[in-house]
């Protein structure tokens, strides 16, 4: 075998290379997403000074840690609230929320339907890989009916969340849903939420081959991949209520809203304005 | 017209509607994880023989004509590191480089600056406890506020609320109370002075991300104004059971901060000092009123804004990249970077080094804790502060703080009117609790009587500081505060 030089990777500088190697399972989609959103990044040309990436507790609760912006990785499904007031107080900060389902559904379910209502000017990414992967596989807000994980040996019995239906019907600007097949439009879809002043949020559908897909029928990553090969659907447009996934059915994916409505800082700007005139 | 393929494949017919053109393959990319070799719907990708510069086999079409690309563009489109393109991704031959297009993204609008702001009410005021916090946190310049509405502590939200937006501040008001302090704790970081007011039950909530503004070291307020517990209790009455809560609330050793008023004057003052100490140490600080002097009403006198002295935090040195976000300086206490100033902070609640990296070397953890516990325990002398009354000559001390400080001194005086040689030694800063004080007076006092509302938690400590002298506790639960003469009995049977 010749020797090669490697040339430094032209993404190296987003990220912090010096905690590499990450934490990660070999097969798992995290890596993926890390990609499709330190790309996204650089092909948006935002000061990376501004970027702020905040997550909670989990395994995509570690993304920050590895990217070189200012990151935050607070408690466990915090997050949203801590990316608020962050976005509040310095509005000229590019916030994105990078975290697991559990997360920012199961904990943090209350602060993500009263952020999407507020409208404030954050992006949401949601990485569902079906389970509680840190903790070892247990049952999550997202698991599939029936699904087998560590905590519901016998088959899940709780219906799932369907996660783009809640943050429509919550009142996000921006949601789309992919998986971790489709990188690339993974990078389109978090440069156009970029664009969406207001609320956006991409949910991001992910194998967990270690502690979720050898107990369903997926004995490694490359299998729970074919799944999302044969199952998805690409529907542009569509209505999020029929994104309900099945253990075994069809897998909806698209952008389902992308409509504009008046954000919280718009707000927070007439507010200010209105007291001050009476005031005066 | 674009033309339709239709790949007949073993689980699914697919449709392929617009072919994407010749393929370009950047070798040196591939990471050799083998999804376009997997997925190809026509399988005629296949692994080839040389290495590429990472050292992995990158893929190459097969020369094969009963399998033949029909240029679908799946490879492209699931490649995880991009090393794949088809043509119309790169119109142009530099095939290397992610296609360029200008993304216009939007910028939020900024919060207006006011001009006229009138932050500090300069002159005398008839206010309540809550009403003078508030303008003592407006006064020490914070802009941000989150809160949930919680009864004794609804006044302090609804007059930030309405004064908020006239100095260009922001009133957020939150889902609930751990929403409310995590939005803090984010602004914090902004670099906007932030707090957030609760009350017993919120208290609790908020407890988790206290520990994570302890271990991340962030400077804001919080304003628990006490009531009657536990759970529910005695939401409308006073109590001062809290401030165990206040140290031990959260989990894992760490220092707070804690004062403790007892009219609204100070109130309104040790609000700002609250901010100061937050920022000359970098921790969260709490003010532990009680539902009575919150909700007492008297004259507050509100200095000229030159006569406020606020302290801002200690700024990093260093060039931005180069600084480590928690290295401390001598006085134990690091300089804090704000987000978007290009430190590339990690901020994590994580047993973390210097540079904010999680760590699990028990090193590590014990350097840290050590850290943010000893910054406190060091400068115990400078944060501790009290009021001595009458306790030259005095035979018993009573300890007391907050509303019932106010209780002890009618008492004391009652006492020596009497003959009983009585003092009292008032609490302003719980915690740190002041050691050093009690130590001293135990030396020369037989007596301690400890008068809190609630079940003995202070008493404890003194106890623990004034062995050998004699402590005795009068608690209180019913919701309401001490008479005097209740102490004033007590006093006598401690005498006897």
């Amino acid at each position: 075998m010749t020797m090669h030089e490697v040339e430094e990777n032209p993404l190296d500088v987003y990220l912090r290379a010096d905690r590499m190697p990450h934490i990660w399972c070999s097969g798992c989609g995290l890596g993926i997403v890390t990609g499709a959103f330190i790309r996204a990044i650089q092909k948006s040309k935002v000061d990376p000074k501004l970027v702020s990436v905040v997550a909670g507790i989990g395994c995509t609760g570690r993304i920050p840690g590895y990217l070189n912006f200012d990151t935050f990785h607070t408690t466990h499904g915090r997050a949203i609230p801590f990316a608020i007031g962050l976005k509040i107080a310095k509005p000229e900060l590019h916030v994105f929320v990078i975290s697991g389902d559990g997360d920012l559904f199961a904990i943090g379910g209350n602060h993500i339907i009263h952020a999407a209502r507020r409208n404030v000017n954050i992006t949401v990414i949601c990485v569902n890989n079906f389970n509680y992967g840190m903790t070892g596989g247990q049952v999550g807000p997202t698991t599939p009916e029936d699904a087998r994980t560590t905590t519901t040996p016998y088959g899940n019995i709780e219906p799932a969340f369907n996660l783009p239906y809640v943050m429509a019907s919550a009142g996000a600007v921006y949601v789309a849903r992919w998986t971790t097949l489709q990188p690339r439009k993974i990078l389109d879809s978090i440069l156009e939420a970029m664009q969406k002043d207001g609320f956006s949020f991409i949910e991001i559908i992910s194998p967990c081959p270690t502690a979720y897909g050898r107990r369903n029928a997926q004995r490694d990553a490359m299998e729970t991949m074919k799944f999302y090969q044969y199952k998805t659907k690409v529907k542009n447009g569509a209505d999020p209520k029929e994104g309900d996934i099945s253990l075994t059915g069809e897998i909806l994916t698209g952008k389902f809203v992308d409509i504009q409505k008046t954000t919280y800082m718009d707000r927070v700007k007439m507010l200010i304005d209105k007291a001050n005139k009476k005031g005066a | 017209m674009a033309t339709t393929y239709i790949i007949k494949d073993d689980e699914k017919t697919r449709k392929w509607k617009t072919p994407h053109g010749e393929l370009y393959i950047i070798k040196d990319r591939c990471k050799g994880c083998g999804f376009c070799i997997e997925f190809c719907p026509k399988k005629v990708l296949v692994e080839s023989k040389e290495f590429n510069a990472k050292g992995y086999h990158p893929p190459e079409l097969q020369e094969d004509e009963t399998k033949k690309c029909i240029n679908c563009g799946f490879c492209a489109m699931i490649c995880p590191e991009f090393a794949i393109f088809s043509e119309a991704d790169a119109q142009s031959k530099d095939v290397g480089q992610i296609p360029e297009k200008e993304i216009p993204i939007p910028e939020s609008p900024k919060i207006p600056e006011i001009k006229k702001a009138r932050d500090v009410l300069t002159g005398e005021h008839f206010w309540n406890g809550d009403v003078a916090a508030a303008e003592g946190a407006i006064a020490a310049g914070c802009k941000f506020f989150a809160g949930y509405p919680i009864t004794p502590s609804t006044e302090v939200a609804e007059h930030i609320a309405e004064r908020m937006p006239q100095i260009g501040g922001v009133y957020v008001q939150m889902e609930d109370e751990i929403a409310s302090i995590a939005a803090v704790l984010g602004a914090a970081w902004a670099g906007v002075k932030a707090m957030t007011a609760t009350s017993g039950p919120g208290f609790s909530l908020m407890q988790e991300n206290i520990g994570l503004g302890a271990m991340t070291e962030t400077p804001c307020l919080i304003i628990n104004v006490q009531r009657g517990g536990p759970s529910t209790g005695l939401p409308t009455l006073v109590a001062q059971s809290d401030v165990m809560q206040a140290k031990w609330g959260t989990h894992g050793d760490h220092e707070i901060i804690a004062l403790a008023p007892n009219s609204p004057q100070e109130c309104f003052d040790l609000t700002i000092e609250c901010f100061n100490l937050a920022y000359k140490y970098r921790t969260p600080v709490v003010l532990l009123m009680d539902e009575s002097v919150g909700h007492m009403t008297e004259r507050v006198v509100v200095p000229e804004k030159s006569k406020i002295k606020l302290v801002d935090r200690k700024k990093p040195k260093g060039e931005p990249g180069k600084v480590k976000i928690y290295e401390a300086d001598e006085d134990l206490v690091p300089p804090m970077p704000y987000a978007g100033e290009g430190y590339n902070i990690h901020m994590t609640g994580l047993t973390h080094d210097e540079r904010g990296y999680p760590s699990t070397i028990a090193e590590t953890q014990e350097r840290m804790i050590k850290r943010i516990c000893d910054k406190i325990r060091v400068h115990a002398d400078e944060i501790v502060r009290y009021e001595e009354f009458m306790t030259e000559d005095a035979e018993v001390v009573v300890v007391a703080y907050g509303i019932t400080s106010r209780v002890v001194k009618r008492a004391v005086l009652m006492a020596r009117e009497k003959g009983i040689k009585a003092g009292m030694l008032r609490l302003i800063t719980i915690w740190p609790f002041p050691e050093k004080k009690v130590r001293e007076l135990a030396k020369k006092v037989k007596n301690f009587l400890v008068v809190e509302i609630n079940y003995g938690q202070i008493v404890l400590e003194v106890e623990r500081c004034a062995c050998p002298s004699k402590v005795s506790f009068l608690g209180k639960m019913g919701g309401a505060v001490h008479t005097p003469e209740e102490v004033l009995k007590k006093m006598m049977e401690v005498c006897k």
